[in-house]
């Protein structure tokens, strides 16, 4: 009974080894594929892409934000520059909301820079006009005179253009994505500041899906 | 003695068997896109971009874009992701379970036409960049194809590229000869730059999956059919010819060997190797019972035989043949300059002789409207 037992564990145990020898991904490079990384260390989950994240959008609007306050035409300006906002322009493969890169160095700027700088509310116009018809006709209060012309000009406008190389072979995705960023001066359309971005990100999906 | 050997044997079948989501049962009722919105709700994880992508071509086809909107970016949002360390993408290269344990995200020509789609919703709402990147991210999903001269050879797409590119002030022209290039149904006219109204036609139904070899594990695709070929919308004394640019069936088959079917290989030579090896030690161990008094040798090799031939049987090489079946056999496309103001058209869709498909022919109304905003109608011969 004993060597039944013993022979009958000794075979069993040789079709175990069998069965790990003959396993089915053998022959795959990365089977379960590498995480995506990139140039810059963050934290990411395993649902990841090589495209524009929320990482990206942090990283790329502080860095703006930082460059513009040290150029002299805003640290040195006797009274804060006026900024409108323009649409950036997607270049890359990767859809994005054009608003929050924008948005969110407007936002940097206004908490860090303490009025050193003034935006535009240009997006809020159809409001602000009708607001303004509403006053001229008496139909609301006002605290000045609604006839005279008080919306301000701009001095500068902030925008920006995203640029992409893109490259998907059976080694994996890479994705490189220039950000640049521009002041341009309304009155001369000179570029006052420029600054740039650049993130690479590379990865390698599971093998079931190559 | 026998109770071990049971438990043994139970054990191997315990550890062979897989556990598959089920769905709990499909609905179809007739009314396609509320049925597929129903089976969305009861498919498995797994399966839920399969439907989404379903869904997403339905509510385009009813017109119901935000809905589209959102169930395109319901499957991009994982489609278009790197999937590592996946659970059931885990599976799916396990002996024991066939590959549709993965997670659906769809094959190439799949993932293509999610981001087709996406990049049309997005002109129509007026996001020209947006709607380009889409163009080039579907154009990308191709651009792994085993035989490089069948890489990211989408017309429809390099096409459209350059066309947003020129409307946007760029330099498209690189795209336009790119097109040229690969195009083998109709070379593509030059763009006209002041078009307002784009048309996107569809024509036929898709390429469809199915597996063949003794174990399903060879993923094999059946032609899509088409009667059409050509749509021609006329207004007025105008016609504006979208003709097909791109046949989803060649793309699909043009794609060569997947890594997966490396794998799957492995499977079926393991299943094979197993079954043998089980052959032959019940057939030696019953040898050894008739020939020798050696009972022991001979139950243990018939239980082995036996193990093996269990191991054999629960290896699961089938290929995936999970399927985005509503997709077409043709995508083209049309431009033209209209003043703002409403109007009238018949879509006419033609085979390949030029002859009009009567049964197909539909009436459309389209709004252009005065602030020089593109119009885009999405044309289909489809409603499903």
């Amino acid at each position: 009974m004993k060597t039944l037992f013993t022979k009958f564990i000794q075979i069993s145990a040789l079709f175990v080894i069998l069965l790990f020898a003959g396993c089915a991904i053998s022959g795959v490079k990365n089977p379960s594929g590498v995480p995506v990384t990139e140039m810059k260390p963050d934290e990411r989950g395993f649902v990841a892409g090589t495209g524009i994240e929320s990482q990206d959008i942090v990283a790329v609007t502080d860095k703006m934000a930082r460059s513009i306050l040290g150029i002299p035409e805003i640290a040195n300006a006797k009274n804060p520059p006026m900024i409108v906002l323009e649409p950036i322009e997607n270049n890359t493969r990767f859809v994005i909301n054009k608003d929050m890169f924008l948005t969110r160095i407007r936002a940097e700027l206004n908490s860090k820079a303490r009025g050193k700088v003034r935006f535009l509310a240009r997006n809020n116009m159809a409001a602000l006009e009708r607001e303004r018809a509403l006053k001229q006709s008496g139909q609301v209060t006002s605290s000045s005179d609604p006839n005279i012309v008080e919306f301000k000009g701009a001095d500068y406008f902030l925008t920006g253009k995203f640029e992409g190389q893109h490259t998907r072979t059976s080694a994996g995705v890479s994705d490189y994505i220039l950000y640049t960023f521009q002041l341009i001066n309304a009155r001369t359309s000179e570029i006052v500041w420029e600054d740039s971005a650049e993130i690479k990100k590379q990865g390698l999906e599971d093998a079931v899906y190559r | 003695m026998k109770a071990s050997f049971i438990s043994s044997l139970l054990f191997v079948v315990l550890v062979c068997s897989c556990t598959t989501a089920k769905y709990q049962s499909l609905v179809y009722t007739g009314d396609p896109y509320n049925d597929a919105l129903e089976n969305l709700k009861r498919a498995p994880q797994k399966d839920k971009v399969l439907w989404e992508y379903k869904l997403s071509v339905i509510a385009l086809r009813k017109g119901l874009i935000e809905e589209s909107k959102q169930h395109l970016d319901n499957a991009l949002s994982l489609a278009g992701s790197i999937i590592t360390n996946d659970k059931n993408a885990r599976k799916a290269r396990s002996l024991f379970s066939g590959e549709s344990a993965k997670t659906f995200i769809g094959e190439p020509y799949e993932r293509v036409m999610a981001y087709y789609y996406r990049g049309i919703i997005y002109w129509m709402q007026g996001e020209l960049d947006n709607a380009r990147a889409c163009f080039r991210n579907a154009q990308i999903q191709d651009a792994d194809a085993e035989n490089k001269s069948y890489a990211s050879d989408y017309v429809l797409l390099d096409y459209l590229d350059g066309f947003i590119t020129t409307k946007l002030n760029g330099d498209g022209s690189m795209y336009y000869k790119r097109a040229l290039e690969s195009a083998r149904l109709t070379k593509p006219p030059p763009y006209l730059t002041n078009a307002n109204v784009m048309f996107f036609v569809e024509m036929g139904e898709g390429p469809k999956k199915f597996a063949t070899g003794e174990y399903g594990q060879e993923l094999r695709f059946s032609p899509g059919k088409s009667s059409a070929k050509k749509v021609l919308i006329k207004i007025g004394d105008k016609t504006i010819i979208a003709p097909a640019y791109d046949d989803l069936t060649y793309q699909a088959t043009t794609r060569g060997g997947r890594v997966m079917d490396h794998i799957i290989g492995n499977k079926v030579v393991f299943k094979e190797s197993t079954d043998t090896l089980g052959n032959a030690a019940v057939i030696g161990g019953a040898a050894v019972a008739l020939t020798s008094k050696n009972n022991d040798v001979a139950l243990g090799l018939i239980a082995a035989g036996l193990a093996s031939k269990i191991i054999a049987s629960a290896t699961n090489p089938s290929a995936d043949i999970r399927c985005w079946d509503n997709l077409p056999q043709y995508i083209g496309f049309g431009a033209a300059y209209l003043p703002p103001g409403q109007y009238s058209a018949s879509v006419e869709f033609q085979n390949d002789s030029g002859e009009t498909v009567k049964k197909l022919s539909q009436p459309i109304q389209i709004l252009v409207p005065a602030d020089g905003k593109d119009v885009v109608v999405f044309v289909s011969d489809s409603k499903n």
